[in-house]
């Protein structure tokens, strides 16, 4: 017997499918923002206090890194009510849960970008008369921000699937909403295919918007092009900015 | 007078190990001295300590009177400056560094016009007015729009040089300007320090050149272990050391 595909089934319910993308938009975007903010927040306290000052944010970034996001999800949900008394809705549950999980890993792609700015241009900055705060935002935010993008982009991506674990609480974002298809209709090949590449529009729209910021920070820019152009010259060199000099 | 810098008993340790162990400097205004050493007996310490880039851990640095990294109470006590304080006091020393460290996203004239901006509060044209001009004495004109990353070492640390003066510094520290740079392009740095030294500035530079020490420096200093060993006028100090340790010391140097 052969085996026929229905795609028609999952175009008959795409309507249900886009309103499940809209939620995952909302949750993803939620994620990101809370969790730069909580990597931006980890990452500087890691850098400025003592070692000992520190190690409950170490706990913290191990903890997150260290577990699957699913668990985490479901504890936070489940649990944080019951350990502080606090009714918080599904979102912002969720949210918090996924922001502490994607804060983890930023936290570290933050404090990578800080610590990898050369001591030497911060000396100099310091040298010519610049205030701590000025050495910040003219010599270590331009050059970490640059290196950053490509690192950041990772962890967004990875933010939009994890969104999907949501499903499991009955958040009825994109995955839910298959899921929902597949038990009315038998269908999952279909279903799963047709979300998996929902889901990768969004993956890739988002790492187009990195390139696009990797272009737009970019300080090594010798021949100003438009970005349609560099695009293509970033996605054949990959990240190589090394820059053919004579040394 | 007052010198333009005056170090008193200046003392910096890193853990258990003194790398400066009391040292005591004049330096009149318009003199050029080279500090030799065998690497590791403390040169680089002793410029980073003028600007405050390390900390001394007792003994104080003036420049043109006024101590640096600390404020001049009413009742002549020394009290440490704050940042405000600290950075301000900097901008009025001059330092180029044995890497160079241009910031990697300016240009060569954004390098040279970023500390005129931020720290003197000048506006762009102005700023510019004065990078140009600085950039043209160390004659890199034609590389202005360029990153530092697109230029030679030698075309990099005359930038670097562009970017001090830019700042009209009362002190200039020079701190192993050449030892990064490939043999060949020594020279052309050397020749800008010398057009310096020649203008009346008042330079400090460790180095490893022998040579241009003798030609440029009026006076040259000895340093060994943490200690000034040895100090006299470049002539005296080149062809007659008194002290066994700068004599082997310049012998291994021109071997």
């Amino acid at each position: 017997m052969e085996f026929e595909f229905r795609f028609d089934i999952v175009w008959n319910n795409l309507p249900l499918l886009l309103e499940g993308v809209q939620t995952t938009i909302l949750l993803s975007l939620l994620t990101m923002v809370l969790g730069t903010i909580i990597g931006l927040f980890v990452a500087i306290v890691r850098l400025r206090v003592r070692k000992i000052f520190a190690l409950p944010l170490v706990v913290y970034v191990e903890v997150f890194r260290g577990t699957p996001g699913l668990i985490q999800i479901v504890w936070i949900y489940y649990c944080l009510p019951i350990l502080t008394g606090l009714q918080l809705d599904a979102l912002t549950s969720l949210v918090i849960a996924m922001a502490l999980n994607v804060g983890s890993y930023l936290s570290e792609v933050f404090r990578a970008g800080i610590q990898g700015v050369s001591k030497g241009h911060i000396e100099a900055a310091a040298a010519v008369g610049f205030k701590p705060g000025q050495i910040i935002r003219r010599v270590i935010v331009p050059q970490a921000a640059y290196r950053m993008i490509p690192a950041i982009g990772n962890v967004f991506v990875s933010a939009i699937k994890l969104s999907s674990l949501c499903s499991v609480l009955g958040m009825a974002e994109l995955m839910y909403q298959g899921q929902i298809i597949i038990a009315n209709f038998f269908r999952p090949i279909e279903v799963f295919t047709v979300v998996a590449v929902i889901y990768l529009i969004m993956a890739y729209t988002t790492s187009l918007f990195m390139m696009y910021l990797e272009w737009k920070f970019a300080w090594i820019r010798r021949k100003k092009v438009p970005f349609w152009q560099k695009f293509k010259q970033i996605s054949k060199t990959s990240f190589q900015i090394k820059p053919q000099g004579n040394l | 007078m007052t010198s333009a810098v005056k170090i008193k008993n200046l003392h910096k340790s890193f853990g258990s190990l003194k790398v400066l162990r009391g040292i005591d400097l004049d330096v009149a205004q318009g003199e050029v001295v080279c500090i030799l050493g065998a690497s590791g007996s403390g040169k680089s310490t002793l410029l980073r300590c003028i600007n405050q880039l390390s900390i001394p851990d007792e003994g104080t640095v003036y420049i043109n009177g006024d101590p640096i990294g600390n404020l001049l109470s009413e009742t002549g006590e020394l009290k440490k400056a704050n940042q405000t304080t600290l950075a301000s006091q900097r901008s009025r020393i001059g330092y180029v560094f044995q890497q160079f460290n241009l910031w990697p996203h300016r240009t060569v004239l954004g390098n040279v016009i970023e500390a005129l901006k931020i720290v003197k509060k000048m506006n762009n044209a102005d700023a510019e007015k004065i990078a140009i001009d600085r950039i043209t004495e160390v004659g890199l004109l034609d590389w202005k729009d360029e990153y530092p990353d697109t230029l030679s070492g030698g075309q990099q640390q005359r930038v670097a040089i562009a970017r001090m003066l830019a700042m009209e510094p009362e002190v200039m520290l020079f701190d192993e300007p050449t030892s990064a740079l490939d043999p060949e392009r020594v020279g052309e740095v050397i020749e800008v320090m010398k057009e310096l030294a020649e203008k009346g500035h008042t330079m400090i530079i460790a180095t490893h050149e022998l040579n241009f020490g003798r030609d440029t420096a009026d006076r040259a200093i000895f340093i060994d272990e943490g200690v000034i060993v040895e100090q006299a006028s470049a002539q005296e100090f080149f062809s007659h050391p008194k002290s066994e340790r700068l004599q082997s010391f310049l012998k291994r140097m021109s071997m």
